[in-house]
């Protein structure tokens, strides 16, 4: 009898615990109410970021810049935590259904972060910072995460997507180091002038697939006059089969076909590729503006030159420069919101923003950035033609699948000779449809996503 | 003498049964069927904003109509083709290895070594193997087969096969260890009667070997089988990413892509339930093998 007493105790202890953690119900979000630090305690504040991958030292950025709020800030207990590429957004997604995580995200721009604002795992900016705040932020960076009225990310950093190029390698193939090709033409010109010199024109990876993101950003917006033409394109009201929105294939593969690329593109992963430029294999390289710049300290401002993508469009936007920004947001299950909106903030202070572009290279977006703190050519140049040029950075506006089965997945089969151009673009717009089809909520959040072309200085 | 034993009442036996076994049920309830209730539960609804409504069946319509997840499922069955393969392989070397060669123990080391070392270095280094100038077309172009070098994992046509040709080397080791672990049970006596019988090499692995060990042949079948098709994702991803195209892509990777890139959480648990639904007929078609089998031997 003893012993079955002993086993009904431990049966009913065995339930009560799986049921404490078997809930079908996700774990309650701690309100603002339950997660209070008690008298004399810290507010805890946890940060989950990325960006040494692309701005080196921006994790010894991170570290001071939250030792310093720490300090200022005695009531407050900030952590930041360093994500890796891959596990970003698993790692949050997961911590978004657990309602459990951080308080504050890293996001690539645009629609790689408005999805959480969609699915209700963020909570908006725009709330805790005042209009006259946000419009310190360039207005076409703050667009990519403007939707229904809210802004959703705060620019973080902003990375100029443009080409390094090497200057003395341009002058031993006959080209000329001060004026990079700014057409179409004089590209291909470029290619052939630099494969006959025997230079590899264009070191870059593929096999790992953000190639595919950067070439339509690059191309693929030539032909557009304003956002509306890719707007349309998205909610079905034109095809990608278009001339407007297919030419950008042909043109990838005209680079293709005059060997612009290095020719194990598909065996290396993007940055294997762009490495190439840095051990002085290849002449030109896709790259981003932080990354550039520590190129141009690298191998001196003599070699290292910075050119934006030759036009070969007839739209508004042939001329268009992509300086996109990389985000972070306030997390819906935070409890901190508003501590979290305030260390944004800080993030944005005039010693703060300096003290990142020193230890990092990379540039806030915000006009309180004082241009004379620039201490390279190439983010003096990019900065000349945020100001000058439509910015609109294609891949931070289109749904995330058009990219994985379409910018990615085909273009690869593309660089591959083994599908065309118009098979591309017929592929393209069936996983466009496919998209529309299976996703009428997204189709409706996009809907409400309008934004004034004068966002975009056009 | 004997004392009967004190009758208890059938009620009460039966409730004690279940309470004994409570612990086990609640176990099982909690650790397997309660996500798999959660999967289906999430692949018939969908979170809109913050809310929760309710999808029906067009997650499984969304995803029976993707082409890539035909594709995906079309590559695990290509994958199960490395089964025969391993099976045959890992015969051959174990049945040589058991003979006691000289220096097998030392081949048997070798030979093991792949299986214990993790997927993500095995990938890394075949991926520098076989790149377009990597060590494997060097080596083909050194003893004069240039014409076959190629982008083993940059070509959708070359693709899924090299991912298998790797799959296959990393996991030969574990057939063959485990076929020697049941070859050394067997009694000498069956092979010292077959010899004298005049039985080859070949035929004594044929009619003694095999027939002595197909448990464990079976019971590898089964875990490669599964192997394929639920644990290969490792190689995919820091391989080919399921490139070029989604010439690789696999139901793993289907089910991540979906879950975490696009965000489409209901898909991904649609695919999850479908690809239970089919691991469920493969093991039920195997069962089906199985007692077949027995009954044959009655």
């Amino acid at each position: 009898m003893k012993s079955l007493q002993k086993l009904m105790g431990i049966i009913v202890l065995a339930v009560l615990l799986l049921s404490a953690c078997g809930s079908p119900q996700p774990a309650a979000a701690p309100t603002a109410e339950n997660a209070q630090p008690t008298a004399g305690a810290k507010t805890p504040l946890l940060i989950w970021y990325w960006g040494e991958q692309e701005a080196p030292g921006m994790k010894s950025f991170m570290e001071k810049a939250v030792q310093i709020y720490n300090q200022e800030n005695p009531n407050m207990d900030v952590q930041a935590i360093l994500q890796e590429s891959d596990s970003l957004y698993p790692a949050f997604r997961a911590a978004a259904a657990a309602k459990q995580g951080p308080d504050i995200q890293y996001f690539w721009g645009g629609t790689q972060a408005l999805p959480d604002a969609w699915m209700g795992n963020l909570a908006p900016v725009s709330d805790y910072w005042s209009q006259d705040e946000l419009n310190h932020i360039p207005a076409g960076q703050r667009a990519e995460t403007f939707w229904d009225g809210k802004q959703w990310g705060v620019p973080f950093y902003q990375i100029g997507t443009f080409w390094a190029y090497n200057k003395k390698m341009f002058a031993q193939a006959g080209l000329d180091p001060a004026n990079p090709p700014a057409t179409w033409d004089e590209w291909l010109a470029a290619c052939d002038k630099l494969n006959a010199a025997g230079i590899t024109p264009i070191g870059t990876g593929f096999k790992d697939g953000w190639l595919g993101g950067w070439m339509v950003s690059y191309l693929g917006q030539q032909n557009m006059n304003s956002i509306d033409d890719l707007m349309a394109a998205i909610k079905g009201d034109k095809s990608l089969t278009e001339p407007m929105y297919a030419e950008w294939w042909t043109r990838w593969k005209q680079l293709q076909d005059h060997k612009c690329f290095n020719d194990d593109i598909m065996s290396l992963d993007l940055y294997q590729g762009q490495d190439l430029f840095e051990q002085q294999k290849v002449a030109m390289t896709n790259h981003v503006e932080p990354y550039i710049a520590i190129l141009e300290r690298k191998l001196g401002a003599d070699t290292v030159g910075v050119m934006r993508t030759p036009a070969y469009g007839t739209g508004k936007l042939a001329n268009s420069v992509g300086i996109p920004a990389q985000v972070l947001a306030i997390t819906s299950f935070s409890p901190h919101k508003q501590e979290a909106a305030d260390f944004l903030k800080f993030l944005h202070r005039e010693d703060i923003m300096k003290m990142m572009y020193d230890m990092s290279g990379a540039i806030t977006p915000d006009d309180r950035f004082k241009s004379e703190w620039l201490n390279v050519n190439s983010d003096k140049q990019i900065m000349e033609w945020r100001s000058k040029y439509p910015l609109f950075w294609y891949q931070y506006y289109y749904p995330p699948i058009w990219e994985t089965e379409g910018s990615i997945a085909l273009g690869q089969l593309l660089v591959n000779g083994e599908i065309t151009p118009e098979e591309a673009a017929t592929r393209w717009q069936a996983v466009a449809e496919k998209w529309r089809q299976d996703n009428p909520s997204e189709v409706d959040a996009y809907k409400k996503w309008i934004l004034p072309p004068a966002m975009f200085n056009q | 003498m004997t004392t009967a034993l004190p009758k208890k009442k059938p009620v009460a036996t039966w409730a004690l049964a279940y309470l004994y076994l409570a612990p086990a049920l609640i176990f099982i309830l909690v650790i397997f069927v309660y996500p798999v209730l959660n999967l289906i539960w999430r692949s018939l609804t969908q979170v809109t904003e913050g809310v929760t409504r309710w999808a029906g069946l067009e997650s499984y319509r969304a995803t029976l109509s993707d082409p890539v997840f035909w594709q995906a499922l079309s590559n695990n069955l290509r994958l199960f083709l490395a089964v025969p393969i391993l099976v045959v392989l890992s015969l051959i070397i174990s049945s040589i290895i058991f003979e006691q060669i000289r220096g097998w123990r030392v081949y048997r080391t070798i030979v093991f070594i792949p299986y214990v070392l993790a997927i993500p270095v095995v990938a890394i280094v075949f991926n520098n193997v076989l790149q377009l100038h990597g060590v494997f077309n060097t080596f083909l172009s050194s003893i004069g087969l240039k014409s076959l070098t190629t982008d083993w994992l940059g070509t959708s046509r070359t693709a899924i096969w090299a991912i298998m040709f790797v799959v296959i080397w990393k996991e030969l080791g574990f057939g063959v260890i485990l076929f020697l672990a049941r070859m050394s049970s067997i009694s000498e006596e069956l092979f010292d009667a077959a010899k004298l019988d005049g039985a080859n090499w070949f035929q004594r692995l044929w009619n003694v070997t095999i027939p002595q060990i197909a448990t464990v042949i079976e019971f590898y079948v089964v875990i490669e089988l599964i192997t394929m098709f639920s644990w290969v994702f490792a190689y995919i991803l820091v391989m080919t990413k399921g490139g070029p195209g989604t010439s690789t892509w696999v139901m793993e990777f289907f089910i991540y892509e979906k879950a975490f890139p696009y965000s489409q959480m209901r898909i991904a648990s649609a695919g999850a339930i479908l690809v239970l639904f089919f691991a469920s007929i493969l093991m039920f078609f195997q069962a089906r093998l199985r007692h077949r089998v027995e009954d044959i031997n009655g």
